[in-house]
């Protein structure tokens, strides 16, 4: 019956345009700051992860990475390799990498961290390693004799500072001595030291696959191969085209490779997160409840006058309801408004966190999430209250 | 026409039993503009309840036109309410986010006339009780005596048999109650409608057809 719905929205609208603003001002922004609560921490933490699994994927990983077969230790043919992954179609670039632990000394400072043996220029098309060089310079495909050392790993004077074993501070244009694992000893120039912000990248030292081949004996050897696809997200099914062109080599995506710690944290991440979300849609509930809830029961007494006067209950609730729905939807637009100013103003100056600055990351199923749930609330706080009030007797209601 | 047979109204404290209302009856024929009186406390304004629908007897029946309305549900009651009954409240009740128009508006919408219909019958009505020209007024606007007015333009906008009021003078002056009383009687006279009305002063009884005076929630006089 529509007539009945006109009618409620009628006392609606007048209930509300000729009501206490203030009240409803307040309400109206108790629901969006409810709003915002409920968008803004889980926002900032899906920034984080997707800063986290970006860090993974651009300085550690790529998208994909190609190890040996199963039977083998490394890989060979990395040229031949290398050229057929780099035809299947979706795959913009590939680098093989040959890692392994090395002994680096450092006027009588001695640590073992991760050597890393690459070609700098297919790097480029793979990783931003090179955009994080802090002093000195990149290397080149033809350098022998030097080495990329990461910020960490090159540590400060004031050992005190480090907090994992270093080489107490070296620089750019200092030589250190390297000793691999086949006893084979050099000398390295340092070229450049690297600040990536990813821990795995600064703890690391990185020299060219020639030089490394040159100490090992080796050619077209490698233990990776990093692969860089066109889109993120789409990993798995990139790693069955690979297969299908014919890479017998294992495949694995980033996020298979991503360290246990990493994971974690993401997973920390979650749970905070879940535990924040739960928390917020306690508040918001309760407060949207207690605050109409007050209201309606506020007007308790001409609710009984209403009924006194032959007005039919489900009108009475209608009309309610429809003044919790304005509620909701001016406090989910203000929420929307305010949640803009915020996220502008945290793109404009970003927080910063190890590994960079972090952009909220507005999910538009959090968003949704949020609507409906302030929705159902508002339905129910809208309902409740005026359906008790009209189902007492109607002399009680108009005592007040 | 009413007619109430053995009504009753005990309130329970406890062991205390109050006999708001104790075994009344009454029967008021179509037209009538009768008066009730007596001291406070003795049950008028429980016994203008029961005939108003907003209260159940204890015991007793009451059957208003025809129809036995201790039979009919909550929504039956809130029907006939709308449509038979007016019922004028000693404090006004009116909706303050409402204007004078927009109070009358409420009952004649809600019981199926067009806005057209309804906007017109609101002006018709509004210019009967002499306040053509605060339709837009809001109640706080309003003086008592004039909301007093707009509460009558309510319960009269659905032309209702039974017009019920219950002390609608107590907050007014006697200037005030005369413009009441004298509107209340013109609607009596003119448009047949049946007035039951609580009062409790003397001078108004010359307005009344008959008066039922009540004590100890018993009729002692007027019951017909
Ligand atoms: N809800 C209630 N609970 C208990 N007792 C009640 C209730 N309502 C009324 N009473 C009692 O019923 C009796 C009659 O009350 P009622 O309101 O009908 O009196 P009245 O004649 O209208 O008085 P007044 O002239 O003061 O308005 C009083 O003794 C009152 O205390
Ligand atoms: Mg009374």
């Amino acid at each position: 019956m529509l007539e009945e719905e006109q009618v409620a929205f009628f006392l609606a609208s007048r209930l509300i345009t000729r009501g206490n603003k203030g009240t409803i001002l307040l309400t109206i922004m108790i629901i969006a700051m409810v709003f915002v609560n409920l968008i803004f921490l889980p926002s900032i933490i899906a920034g984080i992860v997707v800063l986290f699994n970006q860090q993974n994927i651009d300085y550690s990983y790529g998208n994909l990475v190609i190890e040996p077969r199963e039977d083998q230790l490394l890989i060979t043919n990395v040229k031949e390799l290398q050229q057929k992954i780099n035809r299947v179609p979706g795959v913009v670039a590939s680098t093989p990498r040959y890692t392994g632990a090395a002994t680096i000394v450092s006027k009588g400072k001695s640590t073992t961290p991760l050597l890393i043996a690459i070609n700098p220029e297919d790097e480029k098309q793979v990783l931003k390693i090179h955009t994080g060089i802090a002093s000195g310079d990149y290397l080149n495909d033809g350098d022998t004799g030097q080495i990329l050392i990461g910020t960490t790993l090159a540590g400060n004077k004031d050992q005190k500072v480090d907090r994992t074993p270093t080489l107490g501070g070296v620089d750019v244009g200092k030589t250190v001595e390297v000793t691999f694992r086949n006893g084979i000893t050099r000398q390295y120039r340092i070229k450049g030291i690297i600040a990536s912000g990813q821990f795995s990248v600064d703890s690391s030292a990185f020299i060219t696959r020639k030089e490394l081949e040159s100490v090992l004996g080796t050619t077209d050897t490698a233990n990776q191969i990093l692969v860089k696809t066109q889109m993120t997200g789409n990993e798995d099914a990139m790693r069955i085209t690979l297969m299908q062109y014919g890479i017998q080599e294992k495949i694995w995506t980033w996020q298979d490779k991503s360290a246990d710690f990493l994971k974690s944290i993401v997973g920390s991440f979650d749970i905070i997160n879940v535990i924040s979300t739960i928390v917020s849609l306690v508040i918001a509930v309760v407060v949207i409840f207690i605050v109409i809830f007050i209201n309606t029961v506020y007007r308790r007494k001409q609710i009984g006058i209403l009924q006194a006067i032959g007005i039919d209950r489900s009108i009475i609730i209608k009309s309610y309801i429809f003044q919790a729905l304005f509620i909701f939807a001016s406090g989910t637009l203000a929420g929307c408004a305010l949640l803009f100013v915020l996220l502008q103003y945290l793109t404009a100056s970003p927080l910063v966190f190890p590994g960079g600055p972090v952009a909220p990351v507005l999910e538009p199923m959090l968003l949704f999430r949020a609507i409906v749930s302030l929705f159902i609330v508002s339905l129910i706080a809208g309902f409740l209250p005026s359906w008790l009030t009209t189902r007492e007797d109607i002399l009680s209601a108009i005592r007040g | 026409m009413i007619i109430g047979s053995n009504l009753a109204k005990i309130y329970g404290k406890g062991t205390v039993e109050v006999r708001a209302l104790d075994g009344v009856d009454i029967r008021i024929r179509k037209g009538e503009f009768v008066g009730i009186t007596g001291a406070s406390g003795s049950g008028k304004s429980t016994l203008l309840h029961l005939l108003g629908l907003l209260d159940r007897p204890t015991t007793g029946t009451l059957v208003i036109d025809g129809v036995d309305v201790g039979l009919l549900g909550e929504r039956g009651r809130t029907l006939f309410r709308l449509n038979r009954l007016g019922y004028v409240f000693q404090d006004y009740a009116l909706v303050p986010e409402l204007t004078a128009e927009e109070n009358i508006y409420l009952p004649s919408r809600v019981r199926g006339m067009t806005v057209k219909e309804c906007t017109r019958a609101c002006r018709d009505i509004l210019s009967l009780v002499g306040l053509r020209d605060r339709v837009d007024f809001l109640p706080g606007e309003m003086s008592g005596g004039e909301q007093q007015r707009v509460a009558i333009a309510r319960a009269l906008v659905n032309n209702p048999a039974i017009i019920l009021a219950d002390e609608p003078c107590a907050n007014l002056d006697t200037r005030n109650s005369t413009i009441i009383l004298d509107l209340i009687r013109k609607l009596n006279r003119e448009l047949k409608q049946t007035v039951v009305m609580v009062s409790h002063e003397e001078w108004h009884q010359k307005y009344f057809d008959r008066v039922i005076v009540l004590k100890d929630g018993k009729i002692v006089s007027g019951g017909d």
